[in-house]
């Protein structure tokens, strides 16, 4: 498996995050996570980018241990957080050089205004990211991981803040990862979206998955679940 | 230009960039910096024969305020929108992280202290142009003491509630032998002192400077991301 997730648990102070999730992936799945707010869905974002540590458990990412710090993995790893991890002050075209150029030196000026005519930014190469709407930033951010081309992309609540063309942007990129046998990871509230494409759909609830099955048409079990899960409480103490 | 070095270069051509674009760092400084001188120049009387003795005190008071306001900021940048969280999820070398951000903490302080020195000439009535050379070279081997220990307390306290206030209470002490150092050093020269006398403080600060800054390249991984 190229993702193996063994046994998580993450508590903040006394709220637990995330119990005992057990997630394997292999290579070219989407998987759609999904489930109420606090179910856990970024926690577990985070933990498979090594942004945060588990208290229990651990992380294998393509048959390494996942480290944490400074680790060659990191190469393989993106993190799509709509909207964020740009920087306000610096235009367009710097906050991508900027990235990628952290990730790779042979980047060329071609390659990038390739990767924003891509995905609709071409025009707003020299603009402030402070003048962008979310949607754009999220553009951005696909162009990022466009050229970065990480093994396993992790990608968090994207379609809130894109635009129908921005959608077909984002989904086709998340399919061609997937096609040259990259894992996406896809937390969202946009059930219906997700489902379209999703080859699998994992859904948290309270902190551990309580339901995980690869995609079938019609997706009757997990509509079933799914209002199973929101007739209960989504909220309060764990 | 490739690894290490290479991120050094982005990372600093950012950091100077979002300054560059912002001003809020430079200028708060040096606007604090130049309070602060005329406050002690108004507040101390100061003759011309302990002028040498005392005005170097009250030069490095300055700069280590101003710098102190400088260093609060210094993540400010990395953390709106994430940015920081962007960075720690690439392959970037730590040590080249903070090299980098003690390059650019670096540069805002000798900015401010090639337009504060001046003044301090003309508030303390010191004529010091025929030492600049020596004047300069200890300056900034304090200021570069002051910015490797700076930016790793900056770091520490980067997630602490109450950074402002921490990161003074931790970092002064620390910075007693860089200010001692410096304080002495300019004091000799002022008061044309002899050079042998500056040896032991020249050892001194450039000890401190090798020690911290190979602390901080070591220790900024667990720092960020323990």
């Amino acid at each position: 498996m190229s993702v193996r997730v063994d046994s998580v648990s993450k508590v903040y102070g006394f709220l637990w995050a995330l119990r005992d999730v057990r997630l394997e992936i292999g290579a070219g799945e989407w998987v759609g996570l999904l489930g109420p707010n606090g179910a856990g869905k970024t926690t577990l974002l985070k933990l498979l980018a090594a942004l945060a540590y588990p208290t229990a458990g651990g992380v294998e990412l393509f048959g390494q241990e996942l480290s944490y710090g400074n680790s060659p993995l990191r190469r393989s790893i993106g993190f799509l957080a709509s909207g964020n991890h740009l920087y306000d002050s610096l235009t367009v075209s710097e906050n991508l050089r900027f990235f990628v150029s952290l990730y790779r030196d042979d980047a060329s000026a071609d390659e990038r205004a390739a990767a924003l005519t891509e995905v609709g930014l071409h025009e707003k190469r020299d603009e402030y990211v402070s003048a962008l709407s979310l949607g754009m930033r999220c553009r951005l951010g696909i162009a990022k991981w466009r050229l970065v081309r990480p093994r396993l992309l992790l990608v968090d609540e994207p379609y809130g803040s894109l635009d129908p063309s921005g959608v077909d942007v984002l989904n086709r990129f998340l399919e061609t990862t997937c096609a040259a046998g990259g894992i996406v990871v896809l937390a969202t509230h946009d059930v219906p979206r997700l489902l379209e494409r999703c080859t699998r759909a994992v859904m948290l609830h309270r902190g551990r998955i309580v339901f995980d099955e690869p995609r079938q048409d019609p997706w009757d079990s997990f509509h079933h679940a799914f209002d199973a899960l929101l007739s209960q409480d989504s909220g309060g103490p764990r | 230009m490739s690894g290490a070095l290479g991120q050094i270069y982005w990372l600093l051509w950012k950091d100077l960039l979002l300054e560059a674009r912002r001003r809020d760092n430079l200028l708060s400084m040096f606007f604090f910096g130049l309070s602060l001188l005329f406050l002690f120049s108004f507040a101390f009387e100061i003759s011309s024969e302990n002028v040498s003795r005392m005005a170097p005190g009250l030069l490095w008071l300055a700069f280590m305020f101003s710098g102190t306001l400088a260093l609060n900021q210094l993540f400010q940048g990395d953390r709106e929108n994430d940015c920081l969280d962007a960075l720690l999820l690439a392959p970037l070398d730590r040590g080249a992280y903070y090299l980098a951000k003690v390059f650019f903490n670096f540069s805002l302080m000798f900015l401010l202290e090639v337009c504060i020195l001046p003044l301090f000439g003309i508030l303390f009535r010191l004529d010091f142009w025929h030492l600049l050379p020596n004047v300069l070279l200890y300056t900034l081997l304090g200021t570069l003491g002051f910015s490797v220990v700076g930016v790793l307390f900056a770091a520490v306290t980067l997630r602490a509630r109450a950074r402002a206030l921490l990161l003074p209470v931790l970092l002064f002490p620390l910075m007693i032998p860089v200010i001692l150092a410096t304080v002495r050093t300019l004091q000799i020269i002022l008061g044309a002192g002899m050079a042998a006398e500056l040896t032991p403080w020249f050892r001194l600060l450039v000890g401190f400077d090798l020690i911290f800054i190979t602390a901080g390249f070591l220790l900024l991984e667990w720092v960020l991301d323990g």
